[in-house]
C-alpha cells in the first residue's frame, strides 16, 4: 500500500504558514465554538455559562495575584456579573470573541528572512561572538567548529523518509531552555524541516530571543491560562495545524526535567492532538496523511539551569514551582558563559532520533507503514473506525491511545539517552559516596561532610558502570567521542567539565584524590543514569555479573 | 442479514465458547463461531449438536467455521474463549485477520501458559488492535444453556470495550454483564481465584470446620487485594464477581484445581499435571516477592505444590503466619 501513496519532496512547509495562518485561526474559532456550543446543550458544566464564568475566574485569580491594575481585572468582573442576565446569543457572541482573542495570543509566525538568517548568517556570528577569543585564528576556528559542537544521530535517514512521507512530530526530552535552539540546529544539520513548537509564554519576555522565537514558528503557550477553553484553543491550534502537513515539536515531559532523570511520566496533553489530527484527515478522506511521532533525546555535557531546576527539585514537596522565570536563562551573563564554556566542545550537546511511531504507538517500517507488535502491516486508520468502516468520535479512546503512544516514547527514551563522560563519572562518584554512606537518600548525602575518594578507585568503578552499559544497549550508549577512550581519560575529561562552568565546582582534583565539592549537582548528573540499576545484587548488576563469572 | 456491528464472533469452541454462543443466538443474536477444528465445526454446521456441549441443540443463529477470515469479516466484536494454552498461538491467528478497530475480549480465568502473563498482556503481543478486554466472573457453561441466572464482568481501560460488551452480551434474566476499567484487577482475580480453589480443595479434603474454611476464604481474598493493589489494581476488585465470585463457583468437584487440592491432601505428588489455578500459585508468589507483599496462604500452597511442605503442615502454617502478621 506505500507506494501509490503521495510522497512529497521534503520541503520547508512552514514557508507558507503566513499565508495560511488567517485560515489556520479562522478554523480553530469554527471548531472550538461548534464543540462547545454543542456541549453546551447537556447543560450543567458544559453550559456557556460555565465555561465563560470559569475563564473570567481564573483570570481574576491570574491577574489578582500578578498584581495587575483594578481596570484589568474590571473586565473579567463585568463579564461574570453579566452572565447571571446574559441571553444565550450574547454568551456565544461573548465565547467567540474570546476564542479569538486567545487564538491570537497564542498563533505564531514565520518569516523566511529571519530564518535564513537565523540558520546562514546567525551562527557563524554567535560562533564567533561566543567562541573563547584568544586570538583572532582561534576564533576562526571556532567558526568552523559550530557545526561539531551539536551532534545530530540516530535514524536519521527514516526520519527525513518520514517527512516526505508525512508530518513529523519531534518529541524531545526536556532539560533546558536551550533545548529548543538545540533541537532547531539538530534538525537543520541533520537535513530535516524546521518544525513549529510550542513555547512557554515566560520565553517571550526577553525581546532578542522573543523576536527570533516569534519569526521561527514557535507559538506561545501561556501556562498560568488554567481554564478549560484556552486549552480548548491550543489543542485545536496544534491540531489544525498538524491536519495541515505542518511538523510540529512538542516536550511531552511538559517542563524542564527537574531532577535529569529521564522523563518516564509524560504529559499528553499535545500529544494527544495528534491522534486527533489523524482522526481529522480519516474523516476528509485523507488517511494517506500520515504522523509520524519522533522520540529524540537532547543529552547535554552540562545543563545551563542545572543549578535552579535540581535546586527546584530537592525543594520540599509541594514548595518546586511550575514556571521558573528567574533561572540562569534570564541571566544573559550566564548564557554567554555557558556558550563560551561548553558549547565550545566538541559535541558537547548531542540530539539522538528515534525510530518514529505512530499516533498509535505503534512501530513502522522503513517504508512509514504502521506494524503491530507482532510485525504485521496495520492500517493507522483502522483503529479510528467503527464496525462498518465509518470514523467514531471517542475522546475516551483517543486517550487511550495517547497513553499508549506516552508508553511507547517513554520507553524508548532510556534506549536514546547518550551518556557524556560527565554524567557517567558523577554516576560512578556517586556509587562509590552512597556505599561509604550506607544511604541513598540525597538529603542525608548533602549534609556529609565533602567527600574524598581516590582516583583510581574512580577509574575502576567507572571501567565496571563502561562494561555494564556496552553489554546493555538498552539503557543508552556512550557518548561517540569518548566510547575509544580509556577510563583514566574519561575522568580527567568528566572532572575538566565537572569544574568548569557552574558557580562553584562539582568536582576537583588534587594529586590522586578526587573532592566532591557540590553534592548536589554530582546526584543532578549521575541522574542521567538513574535508570541503570545499582552495582548491588539484583539482575543486570555488577555484583551478579562478578557471581555469574567463572 | 444482522449488521457486523450486531454479530458476535467467539475464537474457540470450548463448552464456555459453545454454552455463551448459544445463549446469545438463542436469545436472536447473530454468532460466528471459529475453530480451528474443522470435524467439531462440521458437526455443528450439520447437526447443530457439539460432543463439547453434549444434550444442547445450538441454535441457528449460531454459524460455526473453520476461516478465521470470516469470523473477523463478519464481526467486530470478538469473544476468544480458549484455553490458557493456547492463547498465544490463537492470538497469532486472530492477529493475521483482524485490524485496529477489532474489538477482542478474552474469557479466560487464568494466567498464559508458560509465561504466565496476564493474558491480555499476551493479546497485545499478537493482536494488532489496542481495543482489549477481559470476561470473567461465575459463569459456568451449564448455567448458561440451563438458563440459571449468572453474572460476568467485562474489564476494559476503553469504555467502548465496555459498552459494546455490554450491549452485545447481557442477556437477562440468564447473563447479566457488569462493566469496570479494572482490567489488571479482573484478570489477576479471576487467576488467583483458581489458585485459591486449589487451596480450598485441599482443606476441604483435610476436613477443616466452616468456621477454619471461612477463614481460609476471607484471608486469602485479604492477600489477593492486596497483591492486586500493588500491581495496580483496584483492590475492591476482589470482592467481586472475577474474585470472590469465581472462588465460590470454583470449588466444586468440577473444578480441575479443586481436584488437584483434594488429590494433594491424600498425598499425590503435585508435578505431574499442573493445573491453572496450581500456575497461577506459582506466578503469584513470585509476583508478590517483587513487588514486596505477604501472601502467606499462596506461599503455603506453593509450598505443597513445589513438594517443600506436606498439606497439614502447611495448613497449620498458613494459621500461624495469618494470625501472626494481622
Amino acid at each position: 500500500m506505500g507506494s501509490d501513496r503521495p510522497v512529497r519532496e521534503a520541503e520547508n512547509r512552514l514557508e507558507r504558514f503566513n499565508e495560511d495562518r488567517e485560515r489556520l485561526l479562522a478554523e480553530v474559532e469554527r471548531r472550538v465554538l461548534a464543540h462547545r456550543i454543542a456541549v453546551a446543550r447537556a447543560g450543567g458544566d458544559a453550559s456557556l455559562e460555565y465555561v465563560l464564568n470559569d475563564v473570567a475566574y481564573c483570570e481574576i485569580r491570574r491577574l489578582e495575584a500578578s498584581g495587575a491594575g483594578d481596570a484589568a481585572i474590571q473586565r473579567w468582573r463585568d463579564l461574570s456579573r453579566r452572565l447571571l442576565t446574559m441571553a444565550e446569543p450574547d454568551k456565544e457572541e461573548e465565547l467567540r470573541s474570546l476564542v479569538r482573542h486567545y487564538g491570537r495570543d497564542v498563533v505564531g509566525n514565520f518569516d523566511p528572512r529571519v530564518y535564513r538568517f537565523a540558520t546562514g548568517i546567525a551562527p557563524a556570528l554567535l560562533g564567533f561572538v561566543f567562541s573563547p577569543v584568544g586570538s583572532l585564528r582561534e576564533g576562526m576556528a571556532a567558526i568552523g567548529s559550530l557545526d561539531a559542537r551539536i551532534l545530530a544521530d540516530g535514524e536519521l535517514d527514516l526520519v527525513r523518509g518520514c517527512a516526505e512521507r508525512g508530518t513529523l512530530i519531534v518529541t524531545p526530552t526536556h532539560s533546558s531552555n536551550m533545548d529548543s535552539p538545540a533541537i532547531g540546529l539538530a534538525l537543520l544539520r541533520a537535513g530535516l524541516p524546521p518544525t513549529t513548537y510550542g513555547a512557554g509564554k515566560n520565553l517571550f519576555t526577553n525581546p532578542f530571543i522573543s523576536f527570533f522565537m516569534r519569526n521561527l514558528g514557535a507559538y506561545r503557550v501561556d501556562r498560568r491560562l488554567k481554564f478549560e477553553l484556552y486549552k480548548d484553543v491550543l489543542k485545536e491550534y496544534s491540531t489544525v495545524l498538524l491536519e495541515h502537513g505542518y511538523h510540529s515539536l512538542f516536550f511531552p515531559g511538559g517542563t524542564r526535567c527537574r531532577s535529569n532523570i529521564i522523563e518516564k511520566n509524560l504529559k499528553l496533553g499535545l500529544l494527544g492532538t495528534s491522534v486527533t489530527a489523524y482522526r481529522n484527515s480519516v474523516r476528509q478522506g485523507a488517511p494517506h496523511k500520515r504522523l509520524y511521532i519522533v522520540p529524540v533525546t537532547i543529552n547535554y555535557r552540562l545543563v545551563l539551569e542545572a543549578e535552579t531546576l535540581i535546586d527546584d527539585y530537592l525543594a520540599e514537596t509541594g514548595k518546586s514551582r511550575y514556571i521558573i522565570t528567574d533561572d540562569e536563562f534570564s541571566r544573559i551573563g550566564r548564557i554567554v558563559e555557558f556558550f563560551r564554556k561548553i558549547l565550545v566542545h566538541e559535541g558537547s550537546v548531542v540530539v539522538r532520533f528515534g525510530r518514529p511511531l505512530d499516533p498509535f504507538g505503534n512501530d513502522i517500517t522503513d517504508d512509514g507503514e504502521s506494524i503491530d507488535r507482532a510485525g504485521r502491516i496495520v492500517d493507522p486508520a483502522s483503529f479510528v473506525r467503527g464496525a462498518d468502516g465509518e470514523v467514531t468520535d471517542d475522546d475516551q479512546r483517543d486517550a487511550q491511545y495517547t497513553r499508549a503512544l506516552g508508553r511507547r516514547l517513554a520507553a524508548a527514551y532510556p534506549r536514546l539517552t547518550v551518556f557524556h563522560a560527565t554524567h557517567l563519572v558523577a554516576r560512578a562518584v556517586h556509587d562509590l559516596i552512597t556505599a561509604a554512606a550506607g544511604t541513598r537518600d540525597i538529603y542525608r548525602l548533602i549534609r556529609l561532610p565533602a567527600p574524598q575518594l581516590a582516583v583510581e578507585r574512580v577509574v575502576e568503578q567507572l571501567a565496571r558502570l563502561r562494561a555494564r552499559i556496552a553489554a546493555n544497549p538498552a539503557w543508552g550508549a556512550e557518548h561517540p567521542r569518548i566510547a575509544a577512550q580509556p577510563a583514566g581519560a574519561v575522568v580527567d575529561d568528566a572532572v575538566r567539565g565537572l569544574s568548569s562552568y557552574h558557580t562553584r565546582p562539582i568536582v576537583s582534583r588534587r594529586e590522586q584524590t578526587l573532592h566532591v565539592d557540590d553534592v548536589k549537582l554530582l546526584y543532578y548528573y549521575q541522574n542521567r543514569t538513574a535508570h541503570i540499576p545499582g552495582p548491588g545484587p539484583g539482575p543486570g548488576s555488577d555484583a551478579a555479573a562478578e557471581a555469574e563469572a567463572p | 442479514m444482522t449488521a457486523r456491528r450486531d454479530t458476535i464472533g467467539i475464537a474457540g469452541a470450548g463448552p464456555f465458547g459453545l454454552a455463551l454462543g448459544s445463549l446469545l443466538a438463542g436469545a436472536g443474536r447473530r454468532v460466528v463461531l471459529w475453530s480451528r477444528d474443522t470435524a467439531v465445526v462440521e458437526a455443528i454446521q450439520a447437526d447443530r449438536r457439539s460432543p463439547r456441549l453434549p444434550g444442547v441443540a445450538l441454535p441457528a443463529l449460531l454459524e460455526a467455521t473453520s476461516d478465521p477470515r470470516r469470523l473477523a469479516g463478519e464481526a467486530r466484536f470478538v469473544v476468544l474463549a480458549v484455553t490458557s494454552t493456547r492463547v498465544r498461538e490463537r492470538a497469532r491467528e486472530l492477529g493475521d485477520v483482524i485490524d485496529g478497530s477489532h474489538i477482542v475480549v478474552h474469557a479466560i480465568g487464568a494466567l498464559a501458559a508458560p509465561s504466565n502473563d496476564r493474558v491480555s498482556q499476551v493479546m497485545e503481543q499478537g493482536l494488532p488492535t489496542l481495543k482489549l478486554g477481559a470476561l470473567a466472573g461465575p459463569a459456568l457453561p451449564d448455567d448458561l444453556v440451563e438458563g440459571n441466572s449468572s453474572s460476568m464482568v467485562i474489564a476494559s481501560v476503553f469504555d467502548e470495550v465496555v459498552a459494546e460488551g455490554r450491549r452485545l452480551l447481557n442477556t437477562p434474566p440468564v447473563l447479566r454483564v457488569y462493566g469496570s476499567h479494572d482490567l489488571v484487577g479482573v484478570e489477576l482475580a479471576s487467576a488467583l481465584s483458581g489458585a485459591f480453589t486449589v487451596v480450598l480443595g485441599l482443606s476441604d479434603a483435610l476436613g477443616v470446620s466452616p468456621g477454619t474454611r471461612a477463614v481460609l476464604i476471607t484471608r486469602a481474598l485479604a492477600e489477593a487485594s492486596r497483591l492486586g493493589a500493588a500491581a495496580g489494581a483496584d483492590p475492591r476488585t476482589f470482592a467481586g464477581l472475577s474474585g470472590l465470585g469465581n472462588l465460590l463457583v470454583r470449588a466444586s468437584e468440577r473444578s480441575a484445581d479443586y481436584q488437584l487440592g483434594r488429590r494433594l491432601a491424600e498425598g499425590a505428588a503435585a508435578a505431574a499435571s499442573p493445573t491453572e489455578g496450581a500456575r497461577a500459585a506459582l506466578a503469584g508468589v513470585e509476583l508478590a516477592r517483587r513487588l514486596g507483599v505477604r501472601v502467606p496462604v499462596l506461599q503455603g500452597i506453593a509450598a505443597v505444590l513445589t513438594g517443600r511442605l506436606d498439606p497439614r503442615q502447611a495448613a497449620n502454617l498458613i494459621g500461624d503466619t495469618v494470625a501472626e502478621a494481622e
